[in-house]
């Protein structure tokens, strides 16, 4: 019980640091200063939204007769709000076309080293 | 102004509904605002259950896709479950299509 309690707020204090850079940045463009009250309530809000997002992603994922969440049921989560979804779509079409570049690299990289396989490193034989 | 052709529930049920929930007086200009919020809603509601479906890659709305959307909306929690809403609010002849084994008296009747 202790345990968990000190790991929530652990996150919480995580939550907390990230939501006041974000805060400084914003506070930076805008011009505006954020009060510590104001960054603290921000930073809690976001700790039990995450909440309510992770039930929300478990049903989802759920109802698809899955056991793993993936990026259809964030999108699902995100459909609400058509800024925040069409967003999320962006970004997930640049998150995809990195992993396939990825995969591409790595396959050559595989080409490759079987090239070198085939033709024989000098350093191989002396074993 | 909406098209004649809009299915809409019956006047005096939903008068009759929006009073036995207000448990007040209730005027009867408050009606088409009701009606009105209520299209809102069926609509709303439509569309997510669409996409729920499509979600689990079906194309036709099952009885998970409506627990599933009660569920978001706070209806359906841990503590009561959607039977539990069922006994609470429907009337027997819908409860006993959702529920085989909920007959009067509680006893399990084979079937015919």
């Amino acid at each position: 019980m202790d345990d968990t309690l000190a790991q929530t707020q652990r996150l919480k204090a995580a939550i907390h640091f990230t939501t006041g850079q974000i805060c400084q940045t914003i506070a930076a463009d805008c011009g505006r200063e954020f009060s510590r009250q104001a960054i603290a309530a921000i930073a809690e809000t976001t700790f039990r939204q995450c909440d309510t997002f992770a039930k929300d992603l478990e049903a989802f994922a759920r109802h698809a007769k899955r056991n793993t969440i993936n990026v259809d049921d964030v999108k699902l989560v995100s459909r609400r709000s058509t800024a925040l979804s069409t967003y999320i779509q962006q970004k997930s079409e640049e998150l995809a076309s990195a992993h396939q570049e990825q995969k591409e690299k790595r396959r050559k990289n595989t080409v490759k080293r079987k090239h070198q396989d085939t033709e024989g490193d000098p350093e191989q034989n002396e074993d | 102004r909406r098209r004649a052709a809009d299915p809409t529930l019956p006047k005096s049920y939903v008068q009759n509904m929006f009073k036995h929930f207000a448990k007040t007086q209730v005027s009867k200009d408050v009606y088409p605002v009701v009606n009105e919020i209520l299209q809102k809603y069926f609509k709303r509601v439509t569309e997510d259950l669409e996409a729920f479906a499509s979600h689990a890659k079906r194309r036709t709305i099952e009885k998970e896709d409506v627990e599933l959307l009660m569920r978001r909306q706070g209806f359906l929690t841990d503590r009561s479950p959607v039977n539990v809403l069922i006994e609470k609010f429907l009337p027997m002849e819908y409860r006993k299509l959702l529920i085989p084994i909920a007959t009067s008296g509680n006893k399990v009747i084979p079937k015919q």
